[in-house]
């Protein structure tokens, strides 16, 4: 039996945290409903994949980004990242966070190919 | 190993092996830690969770169709969990 997927799509970061952490409280349900669950960070939102940068984000009524962030690699969850958006912003791809693989658009098309429900932030 | 008190006329055995209360915690956060929870019993032993979160009256039963858990009882905020048999 191949695993379901599951995809959510995060285009912010700091500009817009409530969106940011939302996006992995949503990832962790799908990952913790045995989805094969992926975060695709692109825009604004590749910043999150830079070791260390979500370490202050912590909205009210909701884990620190950071723990929701760890947890969903944890539980085996992926996390990919925008190349062209990354490099755009001068990101160091040498700093990454746990789990997190830079790629390019092949790599998005190959997880949504065989039919994947995405829900975007 | 702990016994719930039975809902009135219910006769089911609501035995659980294993506690949570998990508070406010709701949505993914509370699906996440739940799973953990789970993992370390056997088939067929009962989680007895308590959630709070007014999105769990809905969640609960959701996750375990997604699942395969056996939702055993649910009184909000009360749910005893039957943990499934692995593929």
């Amino acid at each position: 039996m191949t695993t379901k997927r599951f995809c959510v799509s995060l285009t912010h970061a700091k500009n817009d945290t409530d969106k940011a952490t939302v996006a992995f409280v949503i990832a962790n349900a799908a990952v913790a409903s045995d989805r094969e669950a992926l975060v695709f960070l692109s825009i604004e939102g590749v910043r999150l994949a830079q070791k260390g940068y979500a370490d202050d984000i912590h909205e009210e009524g909701f884990a620190p980004l950071r723990d929701l962030m760890a947890n969903f690699v944890k539980a085996g969850g992926k996390i990919f990242v925008c190349s062209p958006c990354f490099k755009k912003r001068g990101l160091d791809e040498t700093k990454l966070t746990d789990g997190a693989l830079v790629v390019g658009g092949a790599k998005l098309v190959e997880f949504l190919a065989e039919g994947a429900p995405c829900i975007s932030y | 190993m702990t016994r719930l008190p039975a809902a009135p006329g219910c006769a089911a055995d609501l035995t659980s092996h294993a506690a949570w209360d998990a508070g406010a915690m709701g949505c993914g956060e509370l699906l996440l830690e739940l799973r953990f929870r789970l993992q370390p019993l056997q088939a067929g032993q009962r989680l007895s969770l308590v959630a709070r979160d007014p999105g769990a009256v809905e969640d609960m039963p959701a996750w375990c169709r997604l699942t395969g858990h056996k939702l055993i009882q649910a009184d909000h905020p009360h749910y005893l969990i039957e943990r499934r048999s692995d593929p």
